[in-house]
């Protein structure tokens, strides 16, 4: 799976704000087609590193690199769907139908003087169906419940043709059955479609089986190239505040 | 009904306050949307400050509004965005600075109050034909920026950070917005006044939002709603005497008032 070009290059990556210092000399890479997960407490810097993956926040000293270039060179930003943390809370009185979402994924990528070509058409209406919104797709957003909404966000981001799916913890608010559905989903996408998703979740003994590495962040990094075993790891315990005992149980809860 | 039209003054009103509505009403719903309601009032205050030196120095008002309402909003933008200072702050500082500027310049130049209190609260026997040429051209082309990056303006409305992770030049495009409010809030208050064209910016759109229907559909009830409240508010000041702008409001007031009562959980 290594044997490519990494889609990130993370080197060295520190972030201190307002004195404090939230990511300390991070490196990384992910690869195409990886399936990552990020765990780590609340505060340990998850949100932030993916921001800085993004370029919502730059880095205090280190660099980032998307398919070899720098940020600031990087123009193609429709290979990466993002899926933030909120996205299954929504103003419910956004004047928005699941349509008018899913077909912001393909704004981007309009031309000037152009409107919806029929390839958007068609990919916001695949991205749909994938999803399985296409019966709610004259429905307003701030009618949906909240795996309906998580949905319509993923089918957004899946309209954009990505090769890359970030998610911050978008299981937020969501029922049981809903996530076990989103989980399913995530697989299928980066088993048969091949997109590289990395996955912020505290959930890890669910998806344990499905992600091919694990990133635990704490201020620095611990990466783990053999998930099923990092679960049982009292190292990782200890220094990261995270019950490993309590993740492999709750993994055959499941 | 048409006798009013039988004036010079009334046609050149409609005209200019048509174009005001639309503008308004379309301008106002990306507005709301980005909970940025109060950015009206500010740009309006600051377009008096523009007024005031037009008056004092001998300059065309409008113009000068509209100078003072862009370089305001373009300072709103930059202290929003280099500062960790709240929105809504913002807003209400700058809108305080520029009504204490506005009273200022005129207590220096004297002798003006007649004409900045048309400017305040609008007056339709005011408006110039060169008024309405000024409100064509500059209506036409703020119009045709916002239905141009319509589509950009609603989803950085909707989500500012994922629209500016697929690409979209968010910062632009948050510029173009509000330097196009500022223009139009300039251009509107010979007809509305700068105290009252927050209202019928933000009202019509806020009425058409309680519908809870697509945002096109939005935009279109929210532009019905803006050219009501202008037709029938200028229709009844002229035959009743009242002051347009007010009357512009009252009436757009009403219709939110229905629209609410409509559509009650």
């Amino acid at each position: 799976m290594k044997f490519n070009l990494p889609i990130f290059d993370i080197k060295n990556l520190t972030f201190i704000v307002k004195g404090q210092r939230i990511l300390s000399n991070i490196s990384l890479e992910i690869f195409r087609s990886e399936y990552i997960a990020i765990i780590g407490p609340n505060g340990g810097g998850k949100t932030t590193l993916i921001r800085m993956l993004l370029g919502l926040e730059k880095p205090t000293t280190g660099e980032v690199k998307i398919y070899g270039k720098k940020l600031s060179n990087f123009k193609e930003w429709h290979k990466i769907g993002y899926v933030p943390q909120r996205a299954s809370h929504v103003d419910s009185s956004f004047p928005a139908t699941v349509l008018d979402i899913v077909k912001m994924g393909r704004t981007s990528q309009r031309g000037f003087f152009s409107s919806f070509s029929e390839t958007d058409k068609k990919l916001v209406y695949d991205a749909m169906a994938k999803m399985d919104i296409l019966d709610l797709k004259d429905k307003m957003i701030g009618t949906l419940s909240g795996g309906q909404r998580q949905r319509a966000m993923i089918a957004r981001a899946l309209a954009s043709k990505p090769e890359i799916l970030i998610l911050d913890e978008p299981n937020t608010g969501v029922d049981a059955a809903s996530q076990k559905n989103f989980y399913a989903l995530l697989r299928k996408l980066n088993k048969e479609d091949k997109i590289t998703i990395v996955f912020i979740t505290h959930d890890i003994g669910v998806i344990a089986d499905d992600i091919a590495r694990l990133f635990t962040i704490n201020e620095k990094a611990i990466i783990c190239n053999n998930p099923k075993q990092l679960l049982s790891c009292q190292e990782m315990s200890e220094l990261y505040g995270i019950d490993a005992h309590l993740l492999h149980n709750h993994k055959h809860e499941h | 009904m048409l006798e009013m039209f039988e004036y010079d003054f009334m046609q050149r009103a409609f005209v200019a306050g048509i174009i005001i509505a639309v503008l308004a009403s379309v301008s106002g719903t990306f507005v709301v949307l980005k909970r940025y309601s109060m950015i009206s009032e500010t740009l309006a205050h600051s377009a008096l400050v523009g007024v005031a030196v037009g008056l004092v120095g001998g300059f065309n008002p409008l113009w000068m509004a509209v100078l003072f309402a862009i370089i305001s909003a373009w300072l709103i933008e930059y202290l929003r965005s280099a500062f960790s200072l709240y929105s809504d702050a913002v807003l209400a500082i700058l809108l305080s600075g520029s009504l204490a500027a506005a009273v200022i310049i005129v207590s220096i130049g004297g002798a003006f109050n007649n004409s900045l209190f048309s400017y305040l609260f609008g007056s339709i026997l005011s408006v110039s034909s060169e008024d309405v040429v000024t409100i064509a051209i500059f209506g036409t082309l703020s119009l045709g920026a916002l239905l141009f990056f319509s589509k950009e303006l609603y989803f950085i409305a909707y989500d500012e950070e994922v629209a500016q992770t697929s690409g979209i030049k968010v910062n632009f495009l948050n510029f173009l917005l509000v330097s196009v409010v500022a223009v139009i809030i300039a251009l509107s208050i010979r007809v509305v006044g700068s105290l009252l064209i927050g209202a019928l910016m933000i009202i019509p759109s806020v009425s058409a939002l309680q519908f809870r229907v697509g945002f096109l559909k939005t935009v279109i009830i929210s532009l019905i709603f803006g050219l009501f409240s202008v037709v029938s508010g200028m229709t009844l000041s002229f035959y009743f005497s009242l002051p347009s702008g007010a009357t512009i409001v009252l009436c757009v007031l009403v219709i939110f008032i229905i629209s609410l009562i409509i559509n009650r959980k």
